[in-house]
């Protein structure tokens, strides 16, 4: 993974001692919170329900065991003992008080971490597969260029004060695991002819007007990428709408210009950028990233594993893990492992300080020490052998996190909603809890086969909601909580918004009614390998309304 | 600058309630306009006393921050539409019943 220079290490440790400064003169009083709220959102620092939350930034979600302990000691020593995973692959810590935040940012800056650009309006984390580097279907790593990015939009002076937030993500996978056609940008990575380049896709987004991005562009080579997020970039600055934040987003720009109007604004500024002021990345530097992601020396393995096999053969529980959280890995004898984070009726994210230690030890001991958090909330140790699964998911289900369920019915995306957050109508913790209650068999959730379910506590949909197969969004009325239920809706290379069932649902009923709905997936499916968003598909949404509303 | 909350009317019930700065804590202003965390000690204030104590509060911003009107009953019970919202924000996330404020306190 990419380390820090000596010049990184210095921005960021005076980043810390410029913010604890601030603090101070916030504390005594010397500077007021319309002043302060612009420097701590610059930091990461937001006031919730609660208390305080720290957001730290975890580059396209990838972490080394010593970051993981970091964090683990931090949420040990400065919240409640536990943080949580967020869909931008990084972490929130909850419970952190304001006067020792910059102790803890100096705790990530010993470890090469901070928490700098995860608010505001500027270019957020850029997000990837989680499976990055690992993946067989993947045609690259994608990781180097989330890198260049990265250091490209840090600190950018042209783009920290963006009409509104702004991601990017990059998949360089054919099936899309980043969500990259609801992102503000979203890069897919091709080779053509031998050269490396980017489908370029803008104005996807989720919130309160979901779209599905335009793909504006076939192909841009990579030497061509920066200067062309760069006049997209301004083409957003330029004409992205400041006078209605719920109309900011670069979405609303594609949608109200129009793609091809767009698509031309995006050309014409590119063409327009003088010889000068192109970014010309040297080869020497790409090739300098990019020896950060060098692959790890994985030991010749024959593509079976007989102690794998044998364990399978004597341990169904291990069977039923392994069919559902092992990915493909690229090399013979190995696999992507997924940590699930989403305990039968736990909390969708959550992770205490003791499970963090232990997936850093995993890491250590059997993956190459390599940690990843993926954007449905898990954690993912890329490169374990198949040798070694068995110690591997003994350790997890110790641990609370060998859940058989990765992309099944209890994996769901869960927002913190009304239980943390200051924007929430209604809770969506107890109602992820209460429907993987429902569905608690494993052995059940491996017959229903994928599933998404993804809940938000208000419009703003940071539980991606719109791009649940099932989607749930809580909203409040007249003081109660109510839920309404979308179908059909995907992050995939297929994204699209789901389709709103109807009225809304009083939290008891959701879990019995989505009980019919999958009841009646089950009825309808031609095979047990078509997955229920296949059904939705073939069928439309109007067999599962009906189910949603049936009485029993 | 005050959190954007539902206006209440002049003679609706009312405390304030904020944050502590220093720990994000949340904190109710009490009769004599001091602060409390525990939300049975709050004061409850109607027409211009209410003025006054948000003044008060907003004036306190060393000590708190984002004061704002939060609705109770005339003996000091969290009502209104905001209800599910302040008990939530009074006693904690109620997936960790852990943190509840009566165990924490």
């Amino acid at each position: 993974m990419y380390r820090y220079d000596e010049f990184d290490a210095q921005i960021v440790r005076d980043r810390v001692n410029q913010f604890r400064g601030q603090v101070e003169r916030r504390l005594s009083g010397e500077i007021l919170e319309d002043e302060f709220k612009p420097l701590r959102l610059q930091n990461g620092v937001y006031l919730q329900l609660h208390a305080y939350m720290l957001r730290v930034a975890i580059p396209y979600g990838q972490l080394n065991p010593r970051q993981l302990r970091q964090l683990a000691r931090i949420a040990r020593d400065y919240d409640r003992g536990y943080g949580h995973w967020t869909t931008r692959q990084n972490i929130q810590f909850n419970w952190v008080a304001l006067k020792d935040i910059p102790d803890v940012l100096d705790l990530l800056a010993d470890v090469e971490m901070h928490a700098i650009q995860t608010s505001g309006n500027c270019i957020r984390n850029t997000t990837t597969d989680h499976y990055a580097g690992a993946a067989m279907d993947e045609v690259m790593d994608p990781r180097p260029w989330c890198e260049i990015i990265r250091q490209w939009s840090t600190f950018h002076p042209e783009f920290a004060f963006l009409p509104r937030k702004f991601k990017i993500a990059v998949t360089a996978a054919e099936h899309d695991r980043a969500a990259i056609r609801v992102h503000d940008i979203g890069l897919h990575m091709r080779e053509r002819d031998g050269v490396v380049g980017f489908e370029v896709h803008a104005g996807g987004g989720q919130g309160r007007t979901p779209h599905i991005a335009a793909k504006i562009a076939d192909f841009v080579p990579e030497s061509a990428l920066l200067d062309y997020l760069e006049a997209i970039m301004r083409v957003y600055n330029r004409f992205g709408r400041r006078d209605n934040k719920y109309k900011a987003r670069i979405k609303i720009l594609v949608s109200e210009t129009g793609e091809a109007e767009f698509k031309q604004l995006v050309e014409d500024e590119f063409a327009a950028q003088r010889e000068a002021e192109k970014i010309v990345l040297p080869q020497a530097e790409i090739d300098r990233i990019h020896a950060y992601f060098t692959p790890p020396e994985l030991a010749e393995k024959p593509a079976e594993s007989a102690a794998f096999e044998r364990a399978k053969a004597a341990d169904p529980a291990f069977a039923l893990w392994a069919e559902a959280n092992l990915h493909p890995h690229k090399v013979h004898g190995y696999a992507s492992v997924t940590a699930s984070h989403k305990p039968v009726g736990g909390i969708a994210g959550d992770a205490t300080d003791q499970q963090m230690m232990v997936v850093a030890h995993l890491a250590e001991a059997y993956g190459h020490e390599d940690i990843r958090v993926s954007h449905a909330q898990n954690l993912i140790l890329p490169h374990v052998a198949l040798d070694d699964m068995y110690d591997v998911y003994r350790e997890l289900d110790a641990a609370g996190l060998a859940t058989a369920n990765e992309s099944l019915i209890s994996d769901m995306i869960v927002c913190p909603g009304l239980d943390y957050c200051n924007l929430a109508n209604a809770r969506s913790i107890p109602v992820g809890q209460a429907i993987a209650l429902e569905f608690a068999s494993l052995e059940d959730q491996a017959d229903i086969g994928q599933l998404h379910i993804n809940i938000s506590g208000c419009i703003n949909a940071c539980g991606h909601h719109h791009v649940g197969h099932i989607g749930i969004l809580g909203v409040d009325r007249k003081g109660e909580e109510f839920y309404q239920i979308t179908f059909g809706g995907r992050a995939d290379e297929k994204a699209a918004i789901g389709e709103i069932a109807g009225p809304g649902l009083r939290a008891e009923d959701v879990p019995s009614a989505l009980k019919r709905v999958v009841e009646r997936y089950r009825a309808l499916r031609t095979e047990k390998s078509e997955r229920f968003i296949d059904t939705v598909e073939r069928l439309g949404t109007e067999p599962f309304k009906e189910a949603l509303y049936a009485t029993d | 600058m005050t959190s954007v909350r539902p206006k209440l009317k002049p003679d609706t019930p009312k405390t304030v309630t904020a944050w502590e700065t220093a720990t994000g804590r949340v904190v109710y202003m009490t009769a004599d306009h001091g602060w409390t965390s525990d939300p049975t000690e709050l004061g409850v204030f109607t027409g211009e006393a209410g003025d006054e104590a948000l003044a008060k509060a907003a004036a306190q911003e060393g000590i708190v921050t984002d004061p704002y009107f939060m609705e109770v009953s005339a003996d000091g019970a969290i009502s209104g539409r905001e209800t599910l919202r302040e008990t939530i924000r009074a006693v904690g996330p109620t997936t960790h019943p852990e943190f509840s404020r009566a165990e924490t306190a």
